[in-house]
């Protein structure tokens, strides 16, 4: 059973829609890849910031 | 000497007042005038709503970091402007009254020679009846996050629904929107995803029935009519992730709804399509919508002038296009770049204090007229970087004359904005959604097809996102209590 795909039943609203997979949502909360996104994210709000003052 | 006067102590007030005397040093007087004792990190109050944070972690009282600055500090609501003095004295004012315990009630007038209206919004819970007490606060139905002690009130109901469910009662909770025309649907997403999250902490998940409700057409509008980022080498509206985390998290959600009435544990609702519903709540969060606070306007002879200065929605008029006329002739420049009041150019309005030329989203009506879209957003980066373009340019106007002075700009649809909206909370399983969008106000002539520039405008949800908010959260108090490098912390 994919714990992950269970919701597309749950509702008609979540059928049409996309949900992450296992791994996917493993990686949200990996320290390691988390901690090179968290750079990358803050490198691109930087240059978002720089563009807006 | 010069006198400014910040009417307004929010992100927006805050950040022109503390800048300016910066700027002005002690050359001119800088007056703040607020009705609030303390500031408050308004992003960080949803996690007060949920018992992860006290409202002492969001809030910071305001008079000696005033004094620090040497910033003259009222603790007064404005109450009405003079823009053109009275049959007295030529000299421009206002009239306050002050909230503060020694001095709650007495009246008072102070003289400028320019004036920042950054008032915020007023919370219009009575825009629905049973959202409000008739006496324009929160009524007694619903719970709010807009407020620090709001917020600690909301997590004071909420530990009982848990405690009900705890106990085998099946629970419904209710978030969204509370009215036809509101904004700050990122705060109440927020809202519903950490009480998601807070409740499967809590071993209660199961016993909760947990919906949205709002006035959006799509799931990822924010008030912005929604934007696309590109993920995996597509573009993807913000409606596909956003819909994927409801259906993640087992929300499902309602929208297009003008909530029209509220009464105990039942909000009543009416559709684009004009149908009407009644969604039942043991507990719900529905953001009031927003309105000027109320100021009045009164020329040399008294006569009232509150319309010339103000929009029928009370926040005050700048240099924007408000004869844009239908969606289809909207377009990127009807946004305001100087945020100058275009009657008397030493008035200007900052933050969510400012009128908005009309909406960013597409505008919809029920087959009944019922406008249901919602509202601008101002989030706390443009109402900073508003907030200080304006304080520049008065400081500008003090130092080398207004008439030598050229404006600094900022406008909407030529900046981004970094938002950080929480799912979450927890050092090691806490996520976010992490976005950037640029610009604001989408500028479809600029950027045909999205209105955004898809290569500074992203979203990716993950824990990197929760440590950002977190970080930023630290970051913009010790700002905001301006403590040293202050001013090399970006709005």
């Amino acid at each position: 059973m994919k714990q992950e795909e269970i919701n597309f039943a749950k509702h008609e609203q979540f059928t049409l829609t996309m949900i992450p997979g296992a791994f996917a949502k493993k990686m949200r909360t990996c320290l390691i890849f988390q901690a090179f996104r968290f750079a990358v994210i803050n490198i691109k709000m930087l240059v978002v910031v720089s563009k807006s003052h | 000497m010069a006198r400014l006067i910040v009417m307004g102590g929010g992100v927006s007030g805050h950040t022109a007042a503390t800048f300016a005397k910066k700027w002005l040093g002690n050359d001119h007087e800088v007056v703040v005038v607020t009705p609030n004792s303390q500031w408050n990190w308004i992003p960080s109050n949803i996690w007060v709503g949920v018992g992860q944070m006290t409202k002492e972690d969001v809030v910071f009282p305001l008079a000696p970091v005033y004094k620090k600055a040497g910033i003259d500090y009222r603790q007064a609501k404005a109450v009405s402007i003079h823009p053109e003095g009275d049959k007295e004295s030529e000299k421009a004012y206002i009239t306050i009254e002050y909230t503060s315990k020694e001095k709650a009630g007495q009246t008072e007038t102070l003289s400028y020679d320019y004036l920042i209206n950054a008032t915020g919004p007023k919370l219009n819970f009575d825009a629905t009846p049973g959202l409000g007490d008739g006496k324009g606060q929160m009524g007694e139905h619903t719970v709010s996050v807009c407020t620090a002690d709001h917020a600690v009130h909301a997590n004071l109901e909420l530990a009982q629904v848990f405690e009900r469910a705890k106990k085998g009662e099946r629970q419904k909770i209710l978030v969204g929107t509370g009215h036809g025309m509101c904004t700050c649907q990122g705060a109440a997403f927020e809202y519903i995803f950490n009480i998601e999250h807070e409740a499967k902490k809590a071993g209660v998940r199961d016993m909760l029935d947990i919906k949205w409700i709002s006035n959006e057409s799509f799931l990822g509008d924010f008030g912005m009519g929604g934007l696309h980022m590109k993920v995996g080498g597509y573009a993807v509206s913000s409606k596909i992730f956003a819909e994927s985390l409801f259906a993640e998290r087992d929300v499902p959600w309602l929208i297009g709804a003008h909530v029209n009435k509220v009464e105990e544990g039942k909000a009543h609702y009416e559709l684009l399509d004009g149908t009407t519903g009644v969604e039942e709540f043991d507990f719900a969060m529905l953001i009031p919508p927003f309105a000027g606070v109320g100021l009045t306007a009164y020329d040399k002879e008294g006569a009232d002038i509150t319309a010339k200065l103000f929009a029928p929605n009370g926040f005050m008029k700048v240099d924007a296009k408000y004869d844009a006329g239908a969606y289809e002739n909207w377009k990127a420049s009807d946004w305001p770049r100087t945020y100058q009041n275009p009657d008397y150019n030493n008035i200007f309005a900052a933050g969510i204090a400012f009128a908005p030329p009309h909406l960013i989203s597409k505008p919809a009506t029920s087959v009944n007229g019922t406008p249901i879209n919602p509202t601008p957003p101002r989030t706390g980066m443009p109402a900073g970087i508003i907030g200080k373009a304006v304080a520049h340019s008065v400081c500008d106007m003090i130092q080398n004359g207004a008439e030598n002075t050229h404006l600094h700009e900022a406008s909407m649809a030529e900046m981004g904005a970094a938002c950080v909206a929480s799912a979450g909370k927890g050092v090691f399983d806490g996520t976010a959604a992490a976005m950037t969008v640029y610009p604001v106000v989408p500028d479809y002539e600029k950027y045909p097809g999205t209105g955004r520039d898809t290569d500074y405008t992203f979203g990716e949800i993950g824990l990197a996102g929760h440590w950002i908010k977190h970080i930023l959260h630290h970051m913009f108090i010790y700002k905001a209590k301006l403590k040293p490098g202050w001013t090399l912390i970006p709005e």
